[in-house]
């Protein structure tokens, strides 16, 4: 399993069973992704596994022992940190539960798609409830981060 | 805190699924399963399909039939890429189904094995599947396989005809005509639990007359239904205003809704006769809701 670009030490057997979240914020120390419902509805702990956007609370640990899982305090390092300043910028935060969650199924999406339209947006993010409803300066803050990834306008 | 921690085994050889299988119980997405075993369900041993994915391709299509056999451990996005891949054929009526379903989070883990075998008469994937007349490849307890039609594998409100050390790995269906689709009736467009759905496939023939009328509907009788006498009022007609009227009528008959805590009876009705009346004749002018995307306000004011 790699987390956040590293390997980390093999999950142990008795663990394959807990929910990846449990054991991303116990085992791991990550706390960034946060228990919103439990039952995939909410997405606050939306993480990113081997490219796509999943909620960690129907993750078992033992189905991902061979991927490559990518949760909020990793993302700069990805080359995401244009999407969290970009959140910054437009005060796409307010109580802030939400965002890592919110901030991974982003940036899932800029990464199969340079310069996604507000629908690509609405559909990445239809999974992700946000309660301060701060939709809408998600969706900008989305096209700043991918005119920032692309200054010249140039799409993949 | 979720109870205790199950032993989690995952087999990459479909062929030792089976003997893991004795005692357990099989997940994939875990989409259901987890959120069953989060409102205190019993969770024994489990046997994780998820592996064997990368053992085979998510659909493929036989040259020679244009048969789709579809994986039933794939997650559904992988699903919706095979089936607009011009090489592995088109199935309109699934992949309008997977554009509804759930959410993009949940596309990404959850898989038609589970959609089926939870047994929900509301699954967003069986319409689809019961409309073009799957039949559902099950690996039985030593090994071998069994085929079962949906049609007699749905017995009720979750339940199946799965017998325990059993699993489902792949549906098959003929070759879905060109012609077909899927809506559903929700409280809101994602995450939303069908109040009921709708699937239909139908050639249309050079003077507009429909042959191969197929028409299936979720969430209005103990499992998805075939409209079989809508369907056979409109086979072989023009869908006229007054063919479309007939079979819209005949709807009642094919269905028995009741009342739960998503919607009456009574509202299924009226909207079980709206579905099938836009699925025939489109409403012009307005935005097919059966579109996934929608624009936004932002997009509509600009």
């Amino acid at each position: 399993m790699r987390v956040n670009g590293a390997p980390v030490a093999t999950p142990a057997e008795a663990d394959h069973g807990l929910r990846l979240l449990d054991y991303l914020r116990e085992v791991l120390g990550l706390t960034g992704a946060k228990e919103g419902c439990g039952m995939g509805e909410c997405g606050s702990c939306t993480v990113i596994i081997d490219g796509r956007a999943m909620t960690s609370c129907l993750v078992l640990v033992g189905q991902v022992l061979d991927a490559e899982i990518r949760t909020v305090e990793g993302l700069a390092a990805a080359g995401h940190g244009p999407l969290q300043d970009a959140f910054v910028a437009r005060q796409a935060v307010q109580c802030g539960y939400c965002i890592p969650g919110v901030l991974n199924s982003c940036a899932a999406l800029l990464d199969r798609e340079s310069d996604p339209s507000d629908a690509q947006i609405c559909q990445a993010l239809d999974g992700n409830l946000c309660r301060c409803t701060a939709y809408n300066r998600f969706y900008d803050a989305v096209h700043d981060a991918a005119a920032a990834r692309h200054p010249n306008g140039a799409g993949a | 805190m979720t109870p205790a921690t199950p032993t989690l085994l995952r087999p990459t050889d479909p062929a030792a699924v089976s003997g893991l299988l004795a005692g357990a119980r099989a997940v994939a997405g875990g989409t259901d399963l987890l959120v069953q075993r989060r409102a205190g369900a019993e969770v024994p041993t489990l046997v994780d399909l998820t592996g064997l994915a990368r053992t085979r391709p998510a659909v493929t299509s036989d040259d020679a039939t244009g048969e789709l056999t579809i994986s039933a451990v794939h997650p559904l996005t992988d699903l919706a890429t095979g089936l607009t891949d011009g090489a592995a054929g088109a199935f309109p009526a699934l992949s309008a189904a997977i554009g509804q379903f759930a959410s993009t989070t949940i596309r990404n883990r959850a898989t038609i094995g589970g959609n089926l075998v939870t047994g929900s008469p509301a699954a967003d994937t069986v319409p689809a599947l019961l409309a073009a007349g799957a039949a559902i490849d099950i690996v039985t307890p030593d090994g071998g396989l069994r085929t079962v039609d949906l049609a007699a594998f749905l017995l009720g409100p979750r339940r199946v005809d799965l017998a325990a050390g059993e699993w489902v790995t792949s549906v098959r269906v003929a070759q879905p005509p060109v012609e077909g689709g899927f809506r559903k009736i929700g409280g809101r467009r994602a995450q939303a639990i069908s109040f009921l759905n709708l699937a239909w496939q139908w050639h249309r023939e050079p003077d507009g007359r429909l042959t191969g009328v197929r028409l299936a509907m979720g969430s209005v009788a103990p499992t998805v239904v075939r409209l079989r006498t809508a369907a056979a009022l409109l086979e072989a007609q023009l869908p006229t205003q007054d063919v479309v009227d007939a079979a819209v009528a005949a709807i009642d008959a094919d269905i028995s809704p009741i009342d739960d805590l998503r919607a009456s009876a009574h509202y299924r009705r009226r909207c079980a006769a709206g579905l099938l009346r836009e699925a025939l004749l489109p409403p012009s002018g307005t935005a097919r809701a059966d579109q996934y995307v929608t624009p936004t306000t932002r997009e509509k004011n600009q």
